[in-house]
């Protein structure tokens, strides 16, 4: 797939193999014996087995097996950081390249749309209710995989709709909000009941008779910086933007305007910023190019669209006129200990002072907890602690997943902990009743 | 070193290379020959002819390609016949371009029914400047339902007949197209030669039925809702073809011009060592244009160049003493399977050929070997020495086969 991004272009641009582009790719994949790429993926696809499919012109039979695994298919075909996951394992990468595994996902995942797919037999109801706090992906990781396992389950979500950050945060260049919720919606065809504009408690929900609790909230509170300036007009909050964005407002940010953080949100933010009129957008982040959290990928494609760089700086202030963003201050900085990325780490360094013209001055500098839940434990940033192999928490019957339970990860890491936590959910309960083989 | 020259002498005609246009679309006219030899065609076979009162009346698709994964065009199906141009058209074009390239060789393919006409039409295509005359005797559709193409090439006592028929009336040489819809080709060849034609061309296509659409679930190339069985050429014909040359170079010990399946100048390096003296090329043309000559040529001579060779003549059956019969091969020599640890990728694909294809003598190292892990590791109780293996290994060199040292 071609690799450059149009700046202008506030949709998908419909990067997709056509069929016969497909096979292609799909051939070059050496069908590994125990494929390393497999072990990439943290909703445990099959991607050998799917890419195999393509390949033998078997293209529904690819989607329904990655579907199987996760229901994001092409969610995920669009938003994975697959060249840090199943595409870093691929052994055709030691040849030439490794096969372009994210694009065959999302073909696969436009082959079938989840509207059609068919739904898998569920087997009969087990009598146990599960609730599942947060319609992200890991709630709906966690909701599918109980669902087909015959569990009654009900997801309460505090917004309108389903998707959680990648509805709400991703902008609609990369990810096709409608397309998004045709897939999320593939959890109600299994038999998942949604409410919608709930807030929800898992002690609560314990004490209604759900016979355990999935909490997959995600973070929620975008930090901001504490700058002079912060209250001026033009000051925003990348992840309301965003949302705002991905709701299909088009906000007026102006000609100039500066992006603080180095992160995938700070990259999107700049590209948003760019399809919102900017003429010339800067980033300021406090690492340098090797040292940004943001994925290669997302970096490549805001340095093509021709955002220009101020790596290892950090703010300083920002300027205004009548209550409206003027300008903004960085300065250098060095960090004292290397290898520790937080600002209490950076030291400015005198004389690298430098100014910018700003109509307009987004921080996206990260996210942090804002719901926490009484009983709970946590650590002092909010973080739910959990036991790894099965995602419990310290509340009896109580299991959490996705950025509430890692701190902040991607995607398909939250979709792998829901799926995890169903399945510990499922041999608690199974034991309890007395079936499967625990005792 | 003398650089080589590639000129080839075949059936007492000077060819400037060995490489000539097969008769087919690409030799259907005088302009698009004529380009085929500004690329640097040695030769060209003009597509079949027919007198003038026989109608030829063509369908419409008449081609169809098959795929295999990525690669466009592994075999082509064609339901055309012979050309439907009028011969008191062409043979004008035959005298024009042999005046304008007086030193490339204008072979015409011919078809006719009764010995009049078959000695009418050589006749006439000699008045007209051929240098050589083909006789197809080998098309598979179309021309068997009327006693001709592949009916006679199928057929040892109709070959003779009509070959002789051509070459008492020819007095350029004459060559017989054959086909290999036949279990053996050599009783066929040896009336060719006994009729006293000078050599045969070999193969034509070969009959086949590529496919059906799915949808409509009809046979493909779909003529109104119907189809019928085609003559199949390209890349996937080439082992059939290579065959048939060497059966017939090897015991008929008549001249051949090789044709079947030639994309590179390996290919055609190969049709030499089978015996072929010229070698025909036409799908490949078909598919990437005239030149292609150019890579024909210059992978040629190179070739020859690095095996300190004069001619592409001294190609022509020096492999032929080497294809022996099954009982005559070594049961002696024993080979195993073995990896270049260095250069593997660690992919299995040998683990799993030889487990599901082979032997089970080929598993990974394993966790206890670390990095290597993904090593595979040869039981050499369990390897047979079959080399399926080394036919799947996408490494070059890394897997081969090696002389057993016990």
């Amino acid at each position: 797939m071609p690799e450059t991004t149009n700046p202008t272009a506030m949709t998908e641009d419909g990067r997709t193999y056509a069929p016969h582009e497909a096979v292609i790719e799909a051939s070059r994949c050496l069908m590994c014996e125990d494929p390393p790429c497999n072990q990439g993926c943290p909703a445990s696809v099959d991607v050998r087995r799917f890419i195999r499919k393509i390949r033998f012109g078997n293209f529904r039979g690819a989607v329904r097996r990655i579907r199987e695994a996760n229901i994001m298919v092409g969610v995920c075909g669009r938003v994975c950081p697959q060249e840090m996951l199943c595409m870093e394992h691929c052994t055709r990468a030691k040849l030439d390249t490794p096969i372009d595994i994210a694009g065959l996902q999302r073909f696969a995942g436009d082959v079938e749309l989840a509207g059609l797919a068919p739904v898998p037999e569920i087997p009969a109801s087990r009598g146990v209710r599960v609730a599942v706090i947060g319609a992200g992906p890991a709630g709906l990781g966690a909701a599918a995989e109980l669902a087909k396992a015959g569990v009654s389950v009900t997801v309460f979500e505090k917004a309108d709709s389903p998707g959680g950050v990648l509805t709400h945060g991703i902008p609609p260049f990369r990810l096709d909000p409608s397309f998004a919720t045709d897939e999320f919606s593939y959890v109600e065809r299994l038999g998942v009941t949604m409410k919608y504009g709930v807030n929800a408690d898992p002690a609560a929900l314990l004490g209604e008779g759900f016979d355990a609790v999935f909490v997959g909230i995600g973070l929620g509170r975008p930090y901001t910086i504490g700058l002079d300036g912060e209250d001026l007009k033009g000051v925003h909050i990348a992840g309301d933007l965003l949302a705002s964005v991905a709701a299909g407002e088009t906000p007026t940010l102006g000609d100039d305007v500066v992006v603080i953080g180095g992160g995938n949100v700070a990259m999107d933010a700049a590209m948003t910023a760019l399809r919102l009129g900017a003429a010339n957008v800067h980033l300021c982040s406090l690492e340098s190019h090797e040292e940004m959290p943001a994925f290669r990928s997302e970096i490549d494609e805001v340095l093509g669209e021709g955002v220009v760089f101020h790596t290892r700086t950090m703010p300083v202030r920002i300027l205004g006129e009548n209550g409206r963003v003027t300008g903004y201050e960085g300065i250098g900085i060095r960090w004292k200990t290397p290898g520790v990325l937080v600002p209490s780490n950076a030291e400015q360094i005198p004389g690298t002072g430098f100014g910018l013209k700003a109509d307009a001055v987004i921080e996206a500098i990260g996210t942090g907890v804002l719901d926490r839940f009484d009983g709970v434990e946590t650590d002092q940033r909010g973080v739910i602690k959990v036991d790894e192999e099965t995602m419990k928490t310290s509340m009896d019957r109580v299991f959490a997943g996705g950025d509430i339970a890692n701190g902040g990860a991607t995607a398909v890491l939250a979709y792998g902990e829901g799926k995890r936590a169903a399945r510990a959910i499922i041999e608690m309960l199974d034991r309890e009743s007395g079936k499967g083989g625990g005792a | 070193m003398k650089k080589p020259n590639l000129a080839v002498d075949f059936c007492g005609v000077r060819f400037p290379n060995p490489f000539v246009l097969a008769a087919a679309p690409p030799t259907d006219d005088a302009e698009m020959i004529a380009r085929g030899f500004e690329a640097g065609w040695a030769g060209a076979v003009v597509k079949t002819l027919g007198l003038e009162h026989v109608e030829v009346n063509l369908v419409s698709p008449m081609m169809v390609g098959m795929d295999y994964e990525d690669k466009r065009l592994v075999a082509l199906q064609n339901i055309d016949l012979i050309s439907d141009r009028d011969i008191r058209e062409v043979l004008p074009e035959v005298r024009e371009l042999k005046r304008s390239y007086p030193d490339r060789i204008v072979i015409v393919s011919i078809m006719a029914s009764t010995e009049a006409e078959w000695k009418e039409i050589t006749r006439r295509v000699q008045e007209a400047g051929a240098d050589m005359i083909e006789c197809s005797f080998s098309c598979p559709h179309g021309m068997p339902e009327r006693g001709m193409g592949s009916a006679v090439g199928q057929n040892a006592e109709l070959t003779y007949e009509r070959a002789k028929w051509v070459a008492e009336a020819a007095d350029v040489p004459v060559l017989i197209k054959l086909t290999p819809n036949v279990t053996d080709m050599r009783p066929v060849a040896e009336k060719v030669k006994e009729a006293g034609a000078e050599g045969v061309t070999c193969i034509n296509t070969v009959k086949g039925l590529i496919g059906f659409d799915l949808d409509s679930m009809t046979p493909i190339p779909s003529v109104d809702g119907y189809s019928t069985e085609g003559g199949i050429s390209g890349p996937a014909i080439k082992p059939i073809a290579l065959r048939f040359v060497a059966d017939v170079a090897r015991d008929v010990g008549i001249p051949v011009a090789g044709v079947g399946g030639v994309v590179t100048w390996k290919d055609a390096a190969e049709f030499l060592l089978a015996g072929a003296g010229i070698v025909e090329v036409c799908t490949a043309v078909m598919r990437y244009g005239y030149d292609i000559i150019e890579e024909l040529n210059e992978g040629l001579l190179l070739y020859l160049e690095d095996k300190g060779l004069g001619s592409p003549m001294d190609l022509v059956g020096k492999g032929l003493p080497k294809i022996v019969g099954h009982g005559e091969l070594s049961r002696a020599t024993k080979v195993l399977a073995t990896v270049d640890e260095d250069t593997c990728i660690g992919c299995g694909a040998c683990v799993i050929a030889c487990r599901d294809g082979g032997h089970q003598a080929i598993e990974f190292a394993g966790p206890d070997a670390g990095d290597d892990a993904r090593v595979p590791k040869v039981d050499d109780e369990k390897c047979i020495g079959c080399g399926f293996c080394r036919t799947v290994c996408p490494v070059d060199g890394c897997l081969t086969m090696q002389p057993r040292e016990d």
